[in-house]
């Protein structure tokens, strides 16, 4: 059974240098936070997360890195099973394996790749996460999917982290949420990307509370007394410190077009002062079991002192 | 032009090896780069996050494949997470990169086997793909294999023009490509049959390593002046009997005990025979970009001293 208790990552999409990149981590692991996240995409998100991340664990000893999350239709699962293996042995450990369907039309468009429906393409997440669990487990595998076949191959590296490293499976449809309850050990609770766009007014109108509700739900009915071991993760695009929270709580529910309420409690964002965030993140952990927060890296300093304050409480 | 000499060491990371030390001890012996083979099968570490990890530890030390297979992973991924690499070791990558060849390989995860003229086309394409994402500003690319619509990928490498292009083979189609693409060439067994067999070997001999480089040469008119040429030898030991040596081996490779000793991937004899052989080949052959094994790179390491920047 999970403890629930609070934890915070960094989310870093891009570095202006090495030197920063080495910075960033080495700050994340000094403030307490527990895990350095890559994103995975061909626009607007320069770093490629296995290298980035095989680097960040290298400059720090006990920070956990992660993709948040791998498109899966990027690369073949035999190929990401070796690379996750090989960061997660050369860590000691420290993998936190994020991976989803696929959802960003314009990565699909851009590299000529075929942007299936969604059904096919958590189907074949499916396949991959099977292929994925065989490959770190001991001796050969095989498989015959629809999508992948692998014939007897003893995956090596074997990771250090038995059976595996935790996966990370995010969504907020019934479907992915249900392959999540299933295969994963971290939940995101995410804004609905079926549009393609992360910034659709599609996407945004799923994160009122009621919303957020019905997506808790659907994973507690598909994960049943599991429930209770998964852990629940939210990552947060708008961190704003102010002491007008009721201002821009306006101002966020007027893009968001939810009501003002909702706007404060949606999982992707934080505002208000320190007491009102620390206050958000706990309302969040009671109604919706959420204790894994990540931010933008950006955010890490300012956030810090409320990091120190509830992280492992 | 007469290009220097540099050394590399081809590692896989095998069990009761530390990586870190590993990286960092061929860096003090003043090897040039850390290659790392792109197999499934008895080969152990991903060299993506390997080589990374690998620069991270190290200040000066190149790194990068040896090479990797262009099938397994889409060409636009491959430039996104050089680039990467690149960026986060200001500019100590090299991308090796080849048209795939073991079957076993593809057997092991469903890939289709294509034809070697297929597999090579491909490469040639997905060389197109990879220079257009390191190029400046939004590309396009309309192939039979890979199709790309106004792409500006990120990051962009640091090294310019762009990270150094290594390609290796032992046929004309591959080595006129490598010879028109490339900035290392690696001469390299023919491996047409899928395997390393006797036939690799037989391709192995001085002649037909004569004639890699006229391929090479065709495919780089006057570009090939720029081109650093690469062997990596497979069969290197130190010893003070090399006609023993190669008497001993030549069975294996169905040679003679002077085809073993004269073949651009043996490099057999003491330090200063081997010293002698390589000057001798940077002469004949223009070679001057030498690779060896995790096994002997220690006692390889004198001639690297002698001869590295020289």
């Amino acid at each position: 059974m999970h403890d629930r208790k609070f934890r915070f990552g960094v989310i870093v999409p891009k570095v202006g240098s090495a030197t920063e990149f080495t910075e960033i981590a080495r700050q994340a692991e000094a403030l307490g936070y527990t895990t350095l996240y890559v994103p995975d995409h061909f626009v607007d998100h320069p770093l490629a997360p296995i290298p980035a991340l095989a680097a960040a664990a290298a400059v720090t000893t006990t920070l956990r890195v992660g993709p948040l999350v791998l498109g899966n239709d990027y690369k073949h699962p035999v190929v990401l099973a070796r690379e996750a293996a090989t960061i997660d042995l050369l860590s000691d450990g420290r993998l936190e394996l994020g991976i989803g369907a696929g959802w960003m039309t314009a990565d699909y468009e851009k590299a000529g790749m075929v942007l299936d429906r969604p059904g096919v393409r958590i189907a074949r997440l499916a396949e991959a996460i099977a292929i994925l669990k065989g490959l770190f487990a001991d001796g050969p595998f095989s498989f015959e999917g629809e999508h992948y076949q692998v014939t007897e191959l003893d995956g090596q590296p074997k990771p250090v982290q038995r059976p595996h490293p935790p996966f990370v499976i995010g969504g907020g449809g019934p479907k992915v949420l249900a392959l999540a309850a299933r295969e994963a050990q971290i939940v995101g609770i995410n804004a609905n990307l079926r549009s393609g766009d992360g910034n659709s007014s599609d996407a945004a109108s799923s994160l009122t509370s009621a919303r957020t509700d019905e997506k808790l739900q659907w994973l507690r009915d598909a994960a049943g007394s599991h429930f209770d071991d998964l852990e629940i993760q939210t990552l947060v695009g708008f961190v704003h410190f102010t002491d007008d929270r009721a201002g821009m709580a306006d101002a966020m529910a007027a893009s968001f077009g939810v009501p003002p309420a909702d706007a404060l409690l949606a999982p992707v964002t934080l505002v208000g002062n320190e007491s009102q965030i620390v206050e958000l993140l706990e309302t969040r952990r009671e109604r919706w079991h959420m204790s894994y927060t990540v931010v933008p890296h950006e955010s890490m300093a300012q956030l810090a002192p409320i990091v120190a304050r509830l992280s492992g409480t | 032009m007469t290009h220097k000499f540099r050394f590399g060491v081809q590692v896989s990371g095998l069990p009761g090896e530390n990586w870190r030390d590993q990286a960092r001890q061929l860096e003090d012996l003043g090897y040039s780069t850390l290659y790392m083979p792109d197999h499934f099968i008895d080969t152990r570490l991903a060299p993506m996050p390997a080589i990374a990890i690998a620069a991270a530890h190290t200040t000066t030390l190149r790194v990068g494949a040896l090479v990797f297979d262009n099938d397994y992973k889409h060409p636009a991924i491959l430039a996104k997470e050089m680039a990467t690499i690149d960026e986060l070791t200001d500019g100590r990558t090299e991308l090796g990169i080849g048209a795939g060849w073991m079957k076993t390989d593809y057997e092991a995860l469903g890939l289709p086997y294509d034809s070697a003229g297929v597999r090579i086309a491909r490469l040639d394409e997905a060389l197109q793909v990879i220079k257009g994402c390191w190029a400046d500003g939004p590309f396009g690319f309309e192939g039979t294999h890979y199709q790309i619509t106004d792409y500006d990928a990120q990051p962009k490498p640091v090294q310019k023009p762009r990270i150094p292009i290594l390609i290796g083979g032992g046929g004309p189609k591959v080595l006129r490509l490598a010879g028109r693409e490339a900035d290392i060439i690696g001469i390299n067994p023919n491996l047409r049959a899928g395997a390393v067999t006797a036939d690799a070997a037989a391709s192995a001999s001085q002649a037909e390593t004569i004639k890699k480089v006229g391929w090479i040469r065709e495919g780089a008119g006057d570009r090939f002046d720029q081109i650093e040429l690469q062997i990596r030898y497979f069969l290197c030991a130190i010893t003070d009997d090399a006609m023993g040596f190669a008497t001993a081996v030549a069975p294996g490779f169905d040679s003679t005990p002077e085809e073993v000793l004269g073949s651009g991937a043996a490099l057999l004899g003491t330090i200063p025979e081997m010293i002698d052989q390589l000057l001798a080949r940077r002469e004949s052959w223009g070679v001057t970009n030498i690779v060896v094994g995790g096994d002997n790179f220690v006692d390889f390491a004198p001639v690297v001293a002698k001869l590295a920047g020289t």
